[in-house]
């Protein structure tokens, strides 16, 4: 197979937009009409998910500035009126942040390192969203619904990441020298 | 050559510069998104419209499969307990024909006298039906989304109902779609009234499945078991739709009201066009409003 067939420019395409798109799938996916009780817990906090597990895999492919304008769509599609458009933008760029800065701790270590940091970044992630929420509607916000979704989130991740994680970190036939970064042959992150 | 020499350290430099502060740039971005939806509501609104119109397709495409697979599953449910609930069902239905007597008596009667009276009638509402493609199910809004908007006649203030009752009002309409604010989110305020007493009070919403009964004149006054319906002021809602029924009163604390509407199945809604769009709707009339003539649906 020739190296710019028409086959490969489409894998090429698929990998890097497929974070993107399963980004946007999920941020829809949050205001489906789902009835089902722990399921429908769990939605407004799955972008969140995905951001932290592909920046674990491929921060490149999933870059600030997209972050910054799914975010943004989030909000202006979840939001009432009166809530602050922008914040979970602010917390996914900051969890894409926290995530590559500290690749050594999380990427190639066991899996309950990883479960832990999701839990930490998350936390931050449902305080950032709650403090910016309150502050902005002015209102004592009950936290309460916000920790119910972030407890059931928490013991849903070992269910949802190891599907996420089936994105290959890189393209192994085909890496051009500057993406290959400093991960090791044989490294893993699930 | 020592001239691009130093192009390129200093173009080095500056992609090294905005590497560095790409993050406080974003932080920042993030930040002016909020100051603008805060300064500028007008715009952001505009931008809601304009997601929730973009978003609306791909969302009904979700609901549709979503929709089959809850009726599936509460169809599975329903199978376990369908004897005692034919039974059930066969009891409340001889009990409600006697009703059905009483009421025809009573609206015949109820007619005769305003014709006595020559009584006016308020405006009559007609509905616009719709189906439900999204949930705002964050932590912090009640509320979802519908398939009509503006070119189906919804406009802003507009009462949303159910089959049992009020569900909310529409806070946002978009060309396609349209956002509803239900009645137990932190943001709604509604006049109500007791239907037993007849007295005045606002309803409003804590994002709880509960809602509070406040302003009331004497608390004591409140029972439980009291249904409380919609009071008419503030003109966009007609009067007597029933909200919900008072589950806890007496104490001397808060009266608190379970809504008739069950949030957690809605599948389709109707849009109550009443023909004035009220105090609480922003805006001026709307251009494209329905011809009052329509059909009285009640």
């Amino acid at each position: 197979m020739r190296a710019d067939g028409l086959l490969a420019r489409l894998d090429h395409w698929g990998r890097l937009l497929l974070p993107g798109v399963v980004l946007l799938f999920f941020v829809l996916l949050t205001l489906a009409p789902l009835r089902v009780p722990y399921i429908s817990d769990i939605l407004p906090l799955l972008p969140a998910l995905t951001v932290f597990q592909f920046s674990l895999v491929t921060p490149e492919r999933l870059p600030g500035p997209l972050l910054l304008a799914m975010g943004v769509l989030l909000d202006l599609l979840l939001g009432g009126p009166g809530a602050p458009v922008g914040v979970s933008a602010l917390g996914f760029v900051l969890i894409r942040a926290a995530v590559v800065n500290n690749r050594r701790y999380l990427v190639g270590v066991p899996f309950l390192f990883q479960w832990i940091g999701f839990c930490l970044l998350t936390l931050g992630y449902v305080v950032i969203v709650w403090v910016f929420t309150a502050l902005f509607t002015w209102t004592n916000l009950d936290a309460g619904p916000a920790l119910a979704q972030y407890l059931v989130m928490v013991v849903a991740y070992p269910l949802l990441a190891p599907l996420l994680a089936r994105v290959r970190p890189r393209d192994p036939l085909n890496v051009p020298e500057s993406s290959r970064g400093t991960a090791q042959p044989g490294e893993t992150t699930s | 050559m020592a001239i691009r020499d130093d192009f390129e350290v200093a173009a080095s430099q500056v992609r090294q510069a905005v590497q560095r502060f790409a993050l406080a740039l974003l932080v920042v971005c993030a930040f002016a998104a909020m100051l603008i939806g805060k300064a500028d509501t007008v715009l952001v609104e505009n931008a809601r419209v304009l997601a929730l119109d973009l978003a609306s397709p791909a969302l009904e495409a979700i609901a549709r499969p979503v929709a089959v697979a809850n009726r599936t599953i509460a169809d599975l449910r329903e199978f376990a307990t369908l004897r005692e609930e034919n039974a059930r069902l066969r009891e409340e239905n001889t009990r409600l024909l006697a009703w059905q007597t009483a009421a025809r008596r009573l609206e015949n009667e109820n007619d005769r006298l305003r014709e006595l009276s020559q009584f006016r009638e308020g405006p009559e509402a007609s509905f616009i039906t719709s189906r439900i493609v999204g949930d705002s199910v964050s932590a912090y809004v009640r509320g979802a989304l519908l398939n009509v908007g503006r070119k189906a006649g919804v406009t802003s203030g507009q009462a949303v109902v159910t089959a049992e009752g009020l569900a909310g009002r529409i806070a946002e309409v978009g060309d396609n779609s349209a956002r509803v604010l239900f009645v137990t989110d932190v943001n709604s305020r509604l006049p109500v009234q007791i239907e037993r007493t007849r007295e005045r009070a606002i309803l409003a919403g804590d994002n709880s499945t509960l809602m509070r009964l406040t302003l009331v004149q004497t608390v004591q006054g409140v029972q439980r078991g009291d249904r409380i319906v919609t009071s008419g002021h503030g003109g966009s809602f007609p009067l007597g739709i029933p909200v919900g029924e008072v589950v806890q009163a007496g104490d001397g604390t808060s009266v608190k009201v379970r809504p008739f509407a069950d949030f957690s199945r809605l599948e389709f809604v109707r849009v109550v066009d009443y023909g004035v769009t009220g105090l609480v709707g922003s805006g001026g009339p709307p251009a494209t409003s329905l011809p009052p003539a329509g059909p009285r649906g009640r």
